[in-house]
């Protein structure tokens, strides 16, 4: 077993709303081991971002607070770390990269200038000549053609899959102990989607680094990840290794979101049958039904669900394989894709 | 009565490039190239390629949204590339399109009635009070959203209900055609699954032809009856849906199939990963417009661009080197 980097223990994160406070993360624990990626999945809202933010110290506050749980990195807490302590980790030996590559550029300064701004506030025992150098390799190493002339250039000069690239480069150039890459893809093609991907498991083995991939794509998953954790409702609802999770989920929820995605089947000439849906949609926050949250778009509900035995917890299931649910599918019965 | 609804001949569109100090055209995009292709009653053309490669500017050119340079749009026998203001509305109510952003398509300072009533006014449709009101409740019935939204504003709703609202006001015309934009990109997968059954049952029950826009390949293969690729404003490859995806004879295809992460564990070997970017269509590459990212390339594809090979009567392509089965 490799190294564990980071811990996140049992997070809760509330937001302070003028309809009460609501918990956007509710009990997450995960861990994230030296060289290897934790894939987390869900839909929108499911608390999957917040999870991340709290990691970098970014929960803005008020109105959002850490109300419990830790977060260790390398055995140091990152909850309610001095500000300036903080700043000395954030981007440096965590460092996240954003969904929206079109607006975590700054437009008004070059490429270089923003690669070297890290660099600069991270490693200040760096002359500028050697920082400009860095940049350059930076880019390199993240396989943008011609990096010497692009230095100069501005984001609106780059495409999308570029300007990722250069997040990442901007990412990457601490060669922090884990990254945190949020919904990374997502705003890109699929053909620049696979060229990412790529890179990021590349400069992983050359780096070594953790990574923590947060998506609502289960086929990014399945293909980069090594653990998953599927979120729902701030709750971590089933987590395992990708292969088991794959190939036998035991949460009718996860079983749901995989059966929702159109396979290929070309061998079939005839017109395909119905998507499967999952019913219904995600609860609103402030109004979460008593016992377990998805009781009403699942298949699989009973009166006990539904009743006043409280949430489901997250148990094993088998070895490293949890799902917090009362009627979980059989081992085998949950044939994955 | 033709068997195709809608028949597109040599359709181009360019938009001038302005610059210089007294504003003067200084080039062209050329964001379709020549495009024709028929689609029959009933059927849905599935219209896939990266961004910027024409596809939205193809499906607004259609509806004369955006006005064409060139070529012929024929819908139901007539071609509307000629037709005059007056009578582009009269067929306009036959064609209607769903867009992409459930959030920003529609009014927020209007009910859900009011945005469903306001095509059937310009129409002038089911014009009676009582008329009117039946025909609201049918259609929401027919987009599964209960009564009571008619009197609800758009912030009530999720993504997923706003885009079976914009459904509905497609729908509320009685349309033959819809130009279906990228209508589900926007939504979380099982919301997404939803709406993708709700559009192919709407389909079967009132004999709608769509022009399913996406850049989601399984979707659209699994939505399609036929499926075209586009890139860089051309049309390279046009089949059957089924046949598409284990036969693709344009590289750019095989590539854009195999780069979609599949969710299984068990390894893949034929991953194609392409080098590079889409290049502009400002200044596209001379010959193949494909050929600065293709493994296969050779002079001539760097030199003429590639006409049409017809595969099957299904089955049309552009490329000097296809790939084999």
């Amino acid at each position: 077993m490799s190294e564990k980097v980071l811990e996140v223990k049992d997070l809760v994160v509330e937001f302070k709303t003028d309809r009460g406070v609501i918990k956007a993360v509710n009990g997450v624990n995960f861990d994230v081991f030296k060289g290897k990626t934790v894939g987390i999945v869900g839909e929108s809202g499911s608390g999957k971002s917040v999870s991340a933010l709290a990691i970098m110290g970014l929960i803005p506050s008020p109105p959002g607070r850490i109300a419990s749980g830790q977060i260790l990195f390398n055995g140091k807490s990152l909850v309610n770390m001095e500000a300036n302590e903080m700043r000395k980790i954030r981007g440096n030996k965590i460092a996240m990269i954003f969904q929206e590559p079109m607006t975590s550029l700054n437009p008004v300064f070059t490429i270089g200038n923003q690669i070297e701004e890290v660099i600069e506030l991270h490693q200040p025992q760096l002359s500028r000549k050697e920082r400009e150098a860095k940049a350059v390799d930076m880019l390199r190493l993240v396989g943008i053609p011609s990096p010497e002339k692009r230095v100069k250039e501005y984001p609106h000069q780059l495409s999308g899959g570029m300007r990722q690239r250069v997040m990442i480069a901007i990412a990457l150039s601490c060669e922090p102990d884990v990254l945190i890459a949020d919904e990374p893809t997502t705003a890109l093609d699929v053909t620049i989607q696979a060229q990412i991907l790529e890179l990021m498991k590349k400069l992983q083995k050359e780096l070594g680094m953790g990574i923590i991939l947060i998506t609502h794509d289960l086929g990014v998953v399945a293909e980069t990840c090594d653990t998953v954790a599927v979120m729902y409702c701030g709750q971590i609802v089933e987590a395992a290794d990708v292969k088991t999770l794959f190939n036998h989920p035991r949460h009718p929820y996860t079983k749901g979101l995989m059966n929702s995605i159109p396979s290929f089947d070309s061998t079939s000439g005839h017109r395909k049958e119905r998507l499967q849906t999952i019913e219904g949609m995600v609860p609103s926050l402030f109004d979460l039904p008593a016992g377990c949250n998805f009781q009403d778009r699942c298949v699989n509900v009973t009166e006990h669900c539904r009743g006043n035995q409280g949430e489901p917890l997250l148990r094993d299931m088998e070895a490293g394989h949890k799902a917090a649910c009362f009627n979980p599918l059989q081992q085998f019965e949950g044939k994955g894709l | 009565m033709s068997e195709y609804l809608i028949e597109v001949k040599n359709l181009c569109k360019t938009f001038p490039i302005k610059g210089g100090l007294l504003g003067r055209e200084i080039g062209a995009v050329r964001a379709v190239n020549d495009v024709s292709f028929k689609i029959k009653r009933g059927e849905t053309l599935g219209l896939v390629g990266e961004s910027g490669c024409g596809k939205t500017t193809l499906g607004r050119s259609i509806l004369r949204l955006i006005e064409p340079t060139s070529g012929e749009i024929i819908f139901d026998g007539k071609d509307i590339v000629g037709a005059s203001p007056s009578e582009m509305r009269a067929i306009r109510r036959k064609m209607q399109i769903i867009f992409q952003d459930p959030y920003a398509s529609l009014n927020p300072r209007m009910t859900i009635g009011d945005i469903l009533s306001e095509p059937m006014d310009i129409h002038e449709l089911h014009t009676t009070k009582e008329a009117r009101k039946a025909r609201l409740l049918q259609l929401l019935n027919q987009v599964q959203l209960p009564a009571d939204a008619l009197n609800k504003y758009p912030h009530e709703f999720s993504g997923g209900q706003r885009q079976r609202i914009c459904i509905a006001r497609a729908l509320a015309v009685e349309p033959e055609f819809i130009v279906c934009d990228e209508p589900v990109s926007a939504l979380d997968v099982s919301v997404q699954a939803q709406v993708v059954n709700l559009l192919m049952d709407l389909q079967k029950e009132l004999g709608l032809t769509f022009l399913f826009i996406a850049h989601d390949l399984k979707v659209v293969e699994y939505i399609s009856n036929r499926v075209a690729v586009m890139y860089l404003g051309n049309m390279v490859e046009v089949a059957e849906s089924s046949e598409l995806y284990g036969d693709a004879k344009h590289p750019y295809t095989k590539a854009l199939f195999s780069a979609i992460p599949h969710p299984t564990t068990n390894g893949r070997k034929d991953r194609i990963i392409l080098e590079g970017d889409i290049p502009s269509p400002m200044n596209p590459p001379k010959g193949c417009h494909f050929n600065p990212r293709c493994w296969n390339a050779t002079d001539v594809c760097r030199d003429t661009f590639p006409g049409q090979t017809h595969h099957s009567s299904t089955h049309m392509y552009r490329c000097y080197h296809p790939n084999t089965k």
